[in-house]
C-alpha cells in the first residue's frame, strides 16, 4: 500500500502541479499583503490615528450610519447589525479583532480563500488524478497489475489527501513568510473572542470566550482542511465518473461558483442549506458572521459536508470497482 | 534527486495532515464542548491606553447634520472647519466624526455611555455637536400633526437629554470647548413660516440657556444663517444644508474655534 501510494505521489509531483500551486499561492498572498498594507495606511490617513480603537468606533459609527439610511436590503442589514453588535463586543471588551502582524493576515487570508480559492487548487490536483488515467489509456497497464482495484484507487485518494494537507501547509509557510515582511512575524498569542451564534439578527454572546490567535488559527486551518477535503472528494468522484478532465473542472468551477453567488441570495430559499456549496465558509461561524441561511450552525454544516464527501467516496469506489474498462 | 524531492513532500505532508487533524480535533472540542466559559472580562476607562497626544483633536458628536448628510462632497460642516483650521495652523490636527443619522437625544445620551466614545471624548480638544433636529421635526412629523402640546412634551424630554448630554461631556472632559450648534429653520419659506420659525427660536432659546449653565459649552447660533434665502442653502431634501449651507456654518464655527484657543493661550 505504502508502494502504491508513493508511486502515487510520484506522479503528482512528476506534473509540477504543487509548484505551480505554490506559485499561484506566493503571487496572491504578495498581492493582498500589498492591498492590505495600502487599506491600514489609508485607514491611517483619514483618521490620524493608528489607534484601533478609534477605527474601530470608527467603523461602527459608519456601520449605524449605513444602517440608518434607506434603500438597505434585508439580508445586508442583518449582516451589518451582526457584525456591527460584534464589533462592539470587541470594543467593550478591550480585544483588538485585526491587530497587525503575519499571524493575523493568514487568518484573513483563510478565511477570505476557504469557499473558492483553497478548492480551486485543490481541483487543480484531484481533478484529472483518475480521469487523466482513462484519457491516457494508461488506466490499463495499472489494471493489469495483480493488485486489487479498490487499493489502487484508495491510494490515489490518500496521495490527494496527502497533497490538500501539502497545500494548506504551503499557503500557511507562504502567507507567514509575505506577509510577515510587510507586518511583522509577531502576534501568535494575541487574544480573540470565538462562540458568538446568532439568533435572527440578534448576536449572542453568551458562549463568548478568549483564544490565543495562534489556537484560533490551527482551528481555521483544520475547518479548512475538512472543507478541502470534502471538495477533492467530489472532484475525485467526478474524476472516477468521466473521462474528460476539463469536464470535471467545468462542473465543479459552476458548482463552487454558484455557491458563492448563492450565499448572497438563498435566504429566502431554506431548502439550499443542504447543498454543499453554500456550507463551505466554516470559518465564518468561528468568527461569528451571519450565515446565508437562518439555523446553519457548525455542527450543521460539517454534518452536511460530510454527508456529500461520505457519498462521493462511496459512489467513486463502487463505480470505479465495477466499471468495465477496455 | 526527484525520489528524495517525493519524499520529502510525502513526508511533510504526512506531518501536515497531522497537524491539520489536531485543529480539527481543537475545532469540535472548542466549539461543541467547550466548558463553563468564563465571561471575557470587560475594558474600563482607566485601563485603556490613554496616551495623551501633541495633536489637536476634534471630535465631532450628534445627528445628520454632523455627519454631513446633503453635503454632496461628504464633508458636512466638520470637513469645513477641519479644512479651515488645516489652513490656519501647522498643528496636525485629527478628528472623530461619531454622529449617526437620524440620532435623537435620547441616543446620544445611550451613545456617551461606550467606554470607547468617553475615552475619544476625554482626549478632545474640540467637541463639535448637533443634536435635537430629529427630536423637534420628528421626521417630517411634526409638521404633519403640527401640535403645540405634542411639541413642547418632546422638548421637556428632549432639554432633560440635553441637560445629561452636557453633563456627561464635562465630567468626562471639563476642560474641551464645546460647540453646541442650534438648529435652523428650514421650512422658512413655506406658509406658516412664523409658527415654525418661533418655535425653532424658542427650541434654540432654551438649549442655550441648558448650555450656558456649564462652562465652556457655547451655542453657536445658525438660524441667521438660514434666514434669507433658505432654499440657496437647503439640498434637495429640503431639510439638510447643502455644500453652500455646511460651508457657512463651518466658517461661523472655525472662526469661533481659533479665536478661543488664542483666548487660552
Amino acid at each position: 500500500m505504502i508502494n502504491l501510494v508513493h508511486n502515487e505521489m510520484v506522479k503528482i509531483v512528476r506534473k509540477k502541479r504543487l509548484f505551480i500551486i505554490a506559485a499561484i499561492i506566493a503571487v496572491l498572498v504578495a498581492l493582498f499583503t500589498y492591498a492590505q498594507f495600502k487599506h491600514v495606511q489609508d485607514l491611517q490617513e483619514r483618521l490620524g490615528t493608528n489607534d484601533w480603537r478609534t477605527q474601530l468606533q470608527q467603523q461602527i459609527i459608519d456601520a449605524q450610519n449605513r444602517l440608518n439610511s434607506s434603500g438597505l436590503s434585508d439580508e445586508w442589514r442583518k449582516y451589518l447589525q451582526i457584525r456591527l453588535q460584534q464589533q462592539q463586543y470587541y470594543l467593550d471588551h478591550d480585544v483588538n479583532p485585526s491587530a497587525p502582524g503575519a499571524p493575523t493576515f493568514m487568518r484573513m487570508f483563510i478565511e477570505n480563500s476557504i469557499d473558492l480559492f483553497l478548492p480551486l487548487m485543490v481541483m487543480v490536483i484531484a481533478a484529472d488524478l483518475v480521469s487523466s488515467e482513462a484519457s491516457g489509456g494508461t488506466i490499463k497497464l495499472l489494471l493489469t497489475r495483480p493488485v486489487k482495484r479498490w487499493r489502487i484507487l484508495l491510494s490515489k485518494y490518500i496521495a490527494m489527501i496527502l497533497s490538500i494537507s501539502f497545500i494548506l501547509l504551503s499557503v500557511t509557510i507562504i502567507s507567514y513568510l509575505i506577509s510577515g515582511a510587510v507586518f511583522g512575524y509577531k502576534g501568535w498569542n494575541l487574544p480573540l473572542l470565538t462562540g458568538f451564534t446568532i439568533n435572527g439578527e440578534e448576536l449572542n454572546t453568551s458562549n463568548v470566550h478568549l483564544l490565543p490567535q495562534w489556537q484560533y488559527l490551527l482551528i481555521e486551518l483544520g475547518l479548512a482542511w475538512f472543507v478541502s477535503i470534502i471538495v477533492g472528494t467530489l472532484t475525485f468522484m467526478l474524476s472516477v465518473l468521466m473521462r474528460s478532465t476539463a469536464a470535471v473542472m467545468g462542473i465543479m468551477l459552476a458548482a463552487l461558483i454558484s455557491g458563492a453567488i448563492l450565499s448572497s441570495m438563498v435566504s429566502s430559499w431554506e431548502s439550499a442549506k443542504y447543498l454543499f456549496m453554500v456550507n463551505l465558509r466554516l470559518t465564518d461561524y468561528i468568527s461569528g458572521t451571519a450565515p446565508p441561511i437562518n439555523g446553519m450552525t457548525l455542527g450543521f454544516s460539517m454534518a452536511v459536508l460530510a454527508v456529500w464527501g461520505f457519498i462521493g467516496f462511496v459512489v467513486s469506489f463502487a463505480v470505479f470497482t465495477k466499471r468495465d474498462v477496455y | 534527486m526527484k525520489v528524495t524531492t517525493v519524499k520529502v513532500i510525502t513526508i511533510l505532508s504526512i506531518l501536515a495532515s497531522g497537524l491539520w487533524l489536531a485543529g480539527l480535533g481543537m475545532t469540535i472540542k472548542d466549539q461543541f464542548f467547550h466548558g463553563a466559559v468564563s465571561p471575557v472580562k470587560e475594558s474600563h476607562l482607566g485601563e485603556t491606553a490613554n496616551d495623551k497626544k501633541e495633536r489637536f483633536y476634534l471630535v465631532a458628536l450628534g445627528d445628520s447634520l454632523t455627519r454631513g448628510t446633503g453635503d454632496e462632497s461628504g464633508k458636512g460642516y466638520v470637513g469645513y472647519v477641519l479644512d479651515e483650521l488645516k489652513g490656519k495652523t501647522k498643528q496636525p490636527i485629527s478628528m472623530a466624526n461619531l454622529a449617526i443619522k437620524g440620532q435623537r437625544s435620547a441616543g446620544l445620551v445611550k451613545q456617551l455611555q461606550q467606554i470607547e466614545v468617553r475615552r475619544q471624548l476625554q482626549q478632545a480638544d474640540v467637541i463639535l455637536m448637533t443634536i435635537g433636529g430629529n427630536d423637534l421635526f420628528q421626521g417630517g412629523e411634526t409638521l404633519s400633526h403640527f401640535s403645540i402640546d405634542r411639541i413642547n412634551k418632546a422638548k421637556v424630554d428632549y432639554l432633560q437629554n440635553l441637560d445629561t448630554i452636557f453633563k456627561t461631556i464635562r465630567t468626562v472632559n471639563p476642560q474641551a470647548i464645546v460647540f453646541y450648534i442650534g438648529l435652523y429653520n428650514p421650512f422658512n419659506d413655506l406658509r406658516d413660516a412664523k409658527t415654525t420659525s418661533a418655535i425653532v427660536r424658542q427650541w434654540n432659546f432654551d438649549s442655550a440657556e441648558i448650555a450656558a449653565r456649564y462652562p465652556n459649552i457655547i451655542a453657536v447660533p445658525t438660524f441667521d444663517l438660514f434666514e434669507l434665502h433658505v432654499n440657496d442653502y437647503l439640498y434637495s431634501d429640503k431639510f439638510h444644508p447643502n455644500k453652500e449651507g455646511y460651508k457657512r456654518i463651518g466658517e461661523r464655527v472655525a472662526s469661533l474655534i481659533t479665536l478661543t484657543k488664542e483666548e487660552g493661550k
